[in-house]
């Protein structure tokens, strides 16, 4: 038995240096199942191999060590996992990204089965730092960061990520799970909303419940429940911050429209009794289908949905109004009385919602129109950012369609040579633009 | 019964409020039940103006909406009735009637002493009536099997004409549509056509099937006309024109019924089963008034000849067209709550007479504050007839929709016009472009990204659990991985 592991480290160790890396994976990949046996004396062999220079080796090892039924000391196992991420040769750690991936996740997995997400924090953002390629890169430790963060309440070390816009996704063996993809669209959205960042957590909804394609060749459409979730958590965002359902883009799946959306007929109640800008047609929806949402565990964001109707009413009433009393703001939007119509007024001004000044002693609000002229060196600096913001954009097109105007496939397909064997990526891809 | 709690409940919308946007139009709406209280109608006068079925129909609508008005209308229904082969609706009548009886006698204060007498109902006739019709139907039937065989196609056509009559007379309106459209095949010159869809028009309105109506007045127009007859062809022309009105009416296209019913030339209008000329007026100047601008009004109501001639026959509404114009709009506003209730009794007007006199108000209130920077609310309200809170909410409500740019100082109630920066909201809308823009791209990014990678939701062939591939806990996020 031993030999078999003294033989493991020492092909490690020659592959290794030779740079051979590939044949290592592969070496590896074999010999998973002897390291299974020799489970107890795998620190040994760990203790042998060094992190930077056998990252490959050592990464098998630790995922055995993961992989096991019981992990008799899972303290020493996260010390080793830090000090191996911490220190691992990135570069060697791409050429088998498809059991990186894994070891993140099942450390993930074990981080919160014994309930301490804190602490794996900061040793997934070093993973997913050492295997980018570029910042805009996703990859599927992504999911299991937010994951944890979420977890822990702890909400920033994910925003260095999400808030970079993806435009690639790693490719981990040739495979990369729907799964993790929508679930980092679905907690990121959930991080952004409960950072009240709305906007941008629309848009993840948006993203977790409409980009997907469907294999129109798997007989039986499937309906992914996060896409269902993402579906409802959208609608309610989308009403906090518009106030309607904006419509899904064209190349929503289709199975958007028939299947999840019947499943979600309380939220589209919601939404219609929202439509109506009457409180009490959303507070009778809310009541009877409060079941619904309570088990969702979307209680807190339809909460948060029948004050957002309060506030738009409000802001509706300044484009009509230069001056109003509280007490009729509130008969008009349907308050309780002069102070909660103060407290709404001043939490709106207060966030830039809407300007207003309130004069106590008469009890008048006087709206203001939005004091912005775009005329200061500020706001010139920010259009010229956004400008700029839309010429990458434009830049990144372009690059785009080059590379794909350069695909050989395509110049094939377009020049009209049938080629049975092409995949259908291309084609569908010179769709899109 | 006009209940008193009916009439409180009415008339609390009475005084033309802004009410909620009216419903989509359907053909078939459930009318709302209202009662009418103290219409000036002269009934005998009334049904004059109408023959057959629209008389009848006429009668019937007011004894459902007028308890004032009821017993006698039905009592000149049931005579009417009487001149007919319509048996069915004899009966429906005289049930009526008897119900009305009953409940007048039961209420010794609501008419006292004049406690009305029903005619008993005329078994002898019904039945006589119905052998009668029958063997009518049986005489035209085999007569017309007569010209099919001989295959004369204008005898045919007029067999079928006959017999839809006929139907029409015993109140089959299915039947005799059925009849008059099969008269179509049959039709050798353009005037037969012409007739043809008359016939077609007349049943189909009875039936309320407004698109059919419209779609057998174009037939009708498209027709190339004859010469020879000139003044019947404007009166056929003027029948078009108010039949097409009348769909458009009901269908809520106030703005092209009005032009029709402006079109119709007053020496011909002569068209007693479906409307009457003091009806052109009405629906006319109404409709023109809740959808056309000032100027249109100007030109095409005030100084058009022919329609002068129809509203001499409703005087209160040339007043309130010209109260309109010179701005008048207390007195404009007060004349037309007048005509309201008379108005709630005709048939085809009813359903819209609120949403008309909605338009017409907003209307009103857009052409007062249109001169101005700002107005007193309170000079505003008295020139309505309104207390300054109603205004205040019909205003929010017509600044919200967009017709009128102004904002409200509610404090010293005055309503200011609103000067847009333009310059401002191009750059406002820019940002917000440029916003969407970014998204967009974003969105486009990722999903090439997606398909170059070829990430796809499939169904899970592995367990073989029901969906259960992706099942989380929205909430506590605790994804277990597979």
């Amino acid at each position: 038995m031993a030999a078999a592991l003294e033989q493991y480290v020492t092909t490690v160790q020659t592959l290794s240096s030779q740079g051979n890396f590939t044949a290592l994976v592969e070496f590896i990949s074999k010999n998973m199942e002897m390291l299974g046996k020799n489970a107890p004396h795998l620190d040994n062999v760990l203790a042998t191999l060094d992190y930077q220079q056998h990252s490959i080796g050592v990464m098998g090892i630790l995922v055995m060590k993961l992989n096991q039924q019981s992990i008799p000391d899972f303290e020493t196992l996260f010390v080793q996992i830090q000090e191996f991420i911490t220190s691992c040769n990135g570069e060697q750690a791409r050429y088998a990204l498809e059991s990186f991936a894994e070891l993140c996740h099942k450390f993930t997995l074990q981080i919160v089965e014994r309930k301490q997400p804190a602490r794996g924090l900061s040793i997934l953002v070093r993973a997913i730092q050492k295997i980018q390629l570029h910042p805009a890169q996703l990859t599927s430790i992504h999911s299991d960061l937010c994951q944890l963060c979420l977890l822990s309440k702890n909400l920033k070390p994910a925003l260095q990520f999400l808030d970079v816009d993806i435009t690639d996704i790693s490719r981990e063996g040739g495979h990369y799970d729907a799964k993790d993809f929508l679930l980092y669209f679905y907690y990121g959205g959930m991080i952004y909303t409960a950072l009240k960042i709305y906007t941008r957590a629309l848009y993840f909804f948006e993203m977790a419940s409409s980009t997907f394609l469907f294999a129109v060749t798997t007989p039986s459409m499937a309906v992914s429940h996060i896409m269902m979730e993402a579906y409802k958590k959208f609608i309610l965002v989308a009403l906090i911050v518009q106030g309607k359902i904006p419509s899904l883009p064209k190349y929503a799946p289709q199975i958007v429209a028939r299947y999840i959306k019947p499943l979600c007929q309380a939220y589209h109640d919601l939404a219609n009794a929202y439509a109506t800008n009457n409180p009490a047609e959303v507070r009778a929806a809310v009541t009877k289908h409060s079941e619904t949402f309570t088990r969702d565990n979307n209680m807190g964001l339809v909460k948060q949905c029948v004050t957002s109707m309060f506030k738009k009413n409000i802001q509706r009433l300044t484009k009509t109004f230069l001056t109003l009393s509280l007490a009729d703001m509130a008969n008009r939007v349907q308050l309780s009385g002069p102070v909660e119509a103060e407290k709404y007024v001043l939490h709106m001004i207060n966030d830039g919602e809407i300007f207003a000044t309130i004069n106590q002693k008469d009890g008048m609000v006087r709206f203001h129109d939005n004091p912005e002229k775009y005329n200061s060196s500020s706001m010139l600096l920010d259009l010229d950012r956004e400008m700029q913001k839309c010429i990458k954009m434009d830049e990144k097109l372009r690059e785009m369609d080059r590379e794909i105007a350069v695909n050989p496939q395509y110049v094939q397909k377009v020049s009209g040579i049938h080629d049975e064997d092409m995949p259908a990526s291309s084609s569908s891809k010179g769709q899109s633009f | 019964m006009p209940l008193p709690l009916q009439q409180g409940l009415f008339q609390a919308v009475e005084p033309m409020q802004v009410d909620g946007a009216p419903e989509e139009n359907d053909n078939v709406e459930e009318e709302p039940q209202y009662t009418v209280e103290n219409p000036s109608l002269d009934l005998e006068q009334y049904a004059a103006q109408y023959s057959g079925l629209a008389r009848l129909n006429r009668l019937m609508f007011i004894a459902d909406h007028c308890p004032s008005l009821r017993i006698e209308a039905l009592r000149m229904a049931l005579n009417y009735v009487l001149t007919t082969y319509n048996t069915n609706l004899y009966g429906i009548i005289h049930r009526k009637l008897q119900e009305a009886a009953a409940l007048n006698s039961g209420l010794p204060d609501a008419v006292a002493g004049s406690v009305h007498s029903v005619p008993p109902l005329d078994v002898q006739w019904m039945e006589t009536t119905a052998k009668k019709a029958a063997f009518k139907l049986e005489k035209l039937d085999t007569d017309l099997k007569n010209y099919k065989s001989n295959s004369i196609k204008e005898s045919i056509r007029r067999g079928h004409d006959d017999l839809g009559d006929h139907y029409l007379d015993c109140g089959d309106l299915s039947n005799a549509l059925k009849c008059y459209s099969r008269a179509r095949d049959y039709c050798t010159n353009p005037k037969h056509v012409v007739n043809m869809c008359l016939n077609v028009i007349k049943v189909s309105v009875y039936l309320q099937n407004w698109s059919h109506v419209l779609s057998y007045v174009n037939k009708a127009e498209s027709t190339p006309e004859t010469e020879s007859a000139k003044e019947a062809n404007l009166t056929t022309q003027s029948r078009l024109k108010c039949a097409a009105g009348l769909a458009d009416l009901a269908t809520r296209k106030y703005k092209s019924a009005a032009k029709y019913f402006l079109q119709t030339s007053f020496d011909h209008c002569d068209f007693p089963e479906l409307l009457s000329p003091s009806n052109v007026a009405m629906y006319g100047a109404l409709c023109a008034l809740a959808s056309f601008d000032r100027q249109e009004l100007q030109v095409n109501v005030i100084s058009s000849s022919s329609f002068k001639q129809f509203l001499e026959l409703e005087p209160q509404l040339r007043d309130i067209l010209h109260n309109f114009y010179d701005s008048k709009y207390a007195s404009c506003l007060k004349l037309l709550a007048e005509i309201r209730d008379n108005l709630l009794l005709d048939m085809y007007l009813a359903p819209h007479v609120s949403s008309l006199y909605t338009q017409i108000r907003n209307r009103a209130l857009c052409q007062y504050f249109s001169p101005y920077l700002s107005a007193d609310m309170r000079k505003m309200a008295a020139a309505f007839n309104t207390s300054v809170g109603a205004l205040e909410d019909e205003l929010m409500q017509l600044i919200l929709d967009g017709q009128i740019n102004a904002r409200i100082d509610s404090h010293n109630k005055i309503l200011y016009a609103k000067d847009t920066d333009q310059r401002s909201s191009t750059f406002e809308r820019a940002l917000a472009i440029g916003r969407e823009y970014q998204r967009r791209t974003k969105a486009l990014v990722l999903r090439s990204a997606v398909l170059k990678n070829q990430i796809h939701v499939k169904s899970p062939p592995r367990e073989g659990g029901q969906g259960a591939e992706m099942s989380i806990a929205p909430g506590s996020a605790s994804s277990a991985r597979n």
